[in-house]
């Protein structure tokens, strides 16, 4: 046996390094048809499973790998945004928020999508599809940069039993804006007199974080008549007096309900778990939340579970139809993905009407079928589950819009720096006029913005 | 032999020592080759995981005009306040906290040890888990201390995380809670690094009790508890953890941090050069911090 020398040491250690080094492109090379994805994790444990099972299905039918991570939303966009900003990117990645695709298409970020989505977009909510067609400030146009996957509305949630408790009968619940939230004011007193001490009517989130407040302001505006506060165009219209006295009564009534005591003092701090566990919690009757997660996280409590209502939008104060605004996710392509072929391919494959009714199937429905045709076929989008039933009622076959997003990326930092939050925690807080919340809102939004303007689309 | 060529010859020979030579020192032979071969992983790691972020943050944070976008931002000014509150209360309590407590565990006796024990048990416990449940613990309507405050006195507690300075206030508090455990054990290390002849000495001379602590003890932790207080400060200009969950920079975003201020500017608002330059300008507080720390860091006698 030879015997072991520093010298003899060293040298083996510099060939092996070597050997490494020089052995690295053929592992490369055989990872060719290998993917990297970066998926949401699901709210509940189903949708990991059913996101699996889509990927494994793939990996059977072409040949390729799917290496997959499933991230908390959260976390998710963080480590998109860090991954695009240092250039180090996967191939897929889910969109997990309402700012990183407008904005990251916007900076010339991703891989556009039209030979995908085009062909395709037909089988699509129309009003949806905005969501994945955006402006990029590089080229001047718009394109398709997400491939149109799940869409998502905000229903309201509403504990049958509370309001039975509290002399209320749902059978009587009115459709009219107004008038459907009113009926929720009286309850409150009911149930405390009934030895309930922490129960609240609302659980509106004026708080200044996630995109729950965002939501819930806009379904205000827009139900009081303000849709048009951003437009087609990309253009802004804060100078709109109707949009500006939508805003106005949107804050009004939520403001309103907050100093008469009817929302959860603790809402103007919740973060984006708070109103889920206040919900569940029984601490107020009805609840405006995106999706159908908080009925979800109850499914296996089938008593509870069948304990919620889900309702979509009411009509409008004079009876018409209010668009509920919708969000649209999946996946994108960032620029510098190594092996875009075959990420396109997967996501190709994912779009397939039958993949995609299997995969939402799987989750259970929380993230709504954006394919008005299967939604009508398949009884189990419309059909099998009341909660679900109206929530995709709700976001495929009633009216709606897309969120401000799609027509200009500056309300996605309108949005994350909370303009009209900040307002409303004036006026609940500070004896703030809200007509002078508003203004000043809409006087950030104008600064941000003329940062983002599009000259064509 | 000319006189100039004598002088020449005289002349002590100059020793040019090239890079070469002041690079290897005193190694010989292979020792050099040993020798860098055990440095270069620490240079490669040092380069991989200080320099290289380093120098990436600075390049990120570099353009001027990302400069008057933060501070046009109109929760900046609030912002800084924020920070310099959050850093002169809560380290300076903290800090002092941690002083005198360093001095009741030097204390003999073995319940003392067993109190040490249990009182480090903030530090150790991850920090993400314990700042949310302190979120859900402030939380007015079902929190745990609004329901205690309830149940043993009948009185429906403040919503806490509702207004800045209760939240800021909580915050600072919780800082202090997790943080002092780990500066105690330092100060305590430093106390029981003196010796004991140096107390007896004292004790003999009359100064025991107070006097001690501020004739004896203090002069000679001095030095460590600055550097401490400094090593804390700029610690916790960088850290994010206990704004981001407690308060997540609320109510209205008015307890926000330049830290957590660089978070929602990297992540909510998808611009990570905003979020980086929000971070750096807090560089002017940074330097000079780093400065003082570098001078009192060469230290080397003890400072009575």
């Amino acid at each position: 046996m030879a015997n072991l020398t520093r010298r003899s040491v060293l040298r083996s250690s510099f060939g092996l390094a070597a050997a490494g080094a020089l052995g690295r492109p053929y592992v490369a090379n055989a990872a060719a048809t290998t993917i990297e994805v970066w998926f949401a994790q699901g709210f509940v444990p189903e949708e990991d499973s059913a996101f699996r099972t889509m990927a494994a299905d793939y990996e059977k039918q072409s040949g390729n790998k799917v290496e997959h991570s499933l991230t908390p939303y959260a976390a998710l966009r963080q480590k998109e945004v860090s991954a695009i900003t240092s250039g180090v990117v996967p191939e897929v990645m889910e969109v997990a928020d309402f700012a990183l695709a407008p904005l990251q298409s916007w900076d010339d970020k991703l891989v556009e999508l039209d030979d995908i989505v085009e062909p395709v977009k037909e089988q699509f909510v129309p009003t949806a599809l905005p969501c994945c067609y955006y402006y990029n400030n590089v080229t001047k146009k718009r394109s398709y940069y997400v491939a149109p996957m799940k869409i998502a509305a905000v229903p309201f949630h509403i504990w049958k039993s509370l309001v039975e408790k509290g002399g209320g009968n749902l059978s009587e619940l009115p459709n009219t804006w107004d008038a459907f939230l009113d009926f929720f004011k009286p309850l409150q007193a009911k149930l405390r007199a009934a030895g309930m001490r922490n129960v609240y009517s609302y659980g509106y989130q004026l708080t200044a974080n996630g995109v729950d407040p965002i939501n819930t302001f806009n379904a205000f505006m827009i139900a009081y008549g303000g849709k048009d506060l951003v437009t087609p165009d990309g253009k802004l219209h804060t100078d709109d007096p109707q949009v500006k006295d939508a805003a106005v009564k949107a804050i009004v009534k939520l403001t309103t309900a907050f100093k008469e005591g009817l929302v959860p003092p603790g809402c103007v701090n919740w973060n984006d778990a708070d109103d889920n566990n206040a919900f569940h919690s029984k601490l107020m009757v009805m609840d405006f939340d995106g999706t159908i997660s908080t009925e979800l996280a109850l499914f296996h409590n089938k008593e509870e579970f069948d304990d919620i209502l889900t309702h979509g939008m009411p009509l409008s104060n004079d009876g018409k139809e209010l668009p509920s605004q919708v969000a649209l996710f999946g996946p994108v392509i960032p620029k510098g993905a190594k092996n875009v072929a075959v990420a396109k391919e997967f996501v190709k494959y994912s779009m397939q009407p039958k993949v995609l009714n299997e995969y939402l199937k799987g989750g259970l429905g929380r993230w709504a079928l954006p394919i008005p045709e299967i939604v009508n076929s398949d009884p189990f989008w419309l059909h099998d589950d009341p909660h679900r039933t109206a929530y995709v009622d709700q976001s495929v076959i009633k009216p709606t819009m897309p969120i401000y997003e799609a027509y200009n990326p500056a309300i996605a930092q309108v949005g994350a720096e909370h303009v009209v939050m900040n307002g409303v925690f004036d006026v609940m807080k500070n004896g703030m006029a809200p007509e002078v919340a508003i203004d000043n809102a809409f006087k950030r939004a104008e600064t941000i913005f003329a940062k983002y303007p599009i000259v064509s689309s | 032999m000319t006189t100039a060529s004598a002088i020449e010859f005289a002349a002590p020979p100059v020793r040019r020592q090239s890079l070469w030579r002041s690079l290897r020192g005193e190694l010989k032979g292979s020792e050099y080759t040993w020798a860098l071969a055990f440095v270069v992983p620490y240079v490669g790691v040092f380069l991989a995981f200080v320099v290289y972020p380093a120098v990436y943050g600075l390049w990120l944070g570099s353009e001027p005009s990302l400069y008057p976008e933060i501070f046009s931002d109109p929760i900046y000014q609030s912002t800084v306040v924020n920070t310099l509150l959050f850093i002169g209360i809560g380290v300076n309590l903290k800090m002092f906290i941690a002083l005198l407590l360093s001095g009741f565990f030097m204390r003999p006796g073995w319940w003392v040890k067993v109190l040490l024990m249990i009182f480090i048990l903030p530090w150790a416990v991850p920090a993400l888990p314990s700042f949310i449940s302190i979120h859900w613990m402030l939380n007015g309507e079902w929190g745990l201390l609004n329901n205690l405050l309830y149940a043993m006195f009948n009185i429906d507690g403040p919503s806490w995380l509702n207004e800045r300075w209760t939240a800021l206030g909580s915050v600072i508090v919780s800082h202090i809670w997790k943080w002092t455990p780990f500066w105690t054990v330092i100060l305590l290390a430093g106390r029981m690094a003196i010796p004991t002849e140096i107390n007896d000495a004292a004790k003999v001379d009359g100064a025991t009790g107070v006097r001690s602590f501020i004739y004896v003890s203090f002069p000679l932790l001095a030095n460590l508890y600055l550097i401490c207080t400094l090593l804390s400060t700029i610690f916790t200009l960088g850290d994010f953890n206990e704004v981001y969950f407690i308060t997540g920079g609320g109510p209205a975003n008015s307890t926000h941090v330049l830290a957590t201020l660089g978070v929602r500017n990297a992540f909510d608002l998808a611009q990570p050069r905003l979020g980086v330059a929000a971070v750096m300008s807090a560089l002017p507080l940074m330097i000079p911090l780093v400065i003082i720390l570098m001078r009192k860091l060469k230290t080397s006698e003890v400072q009575l």
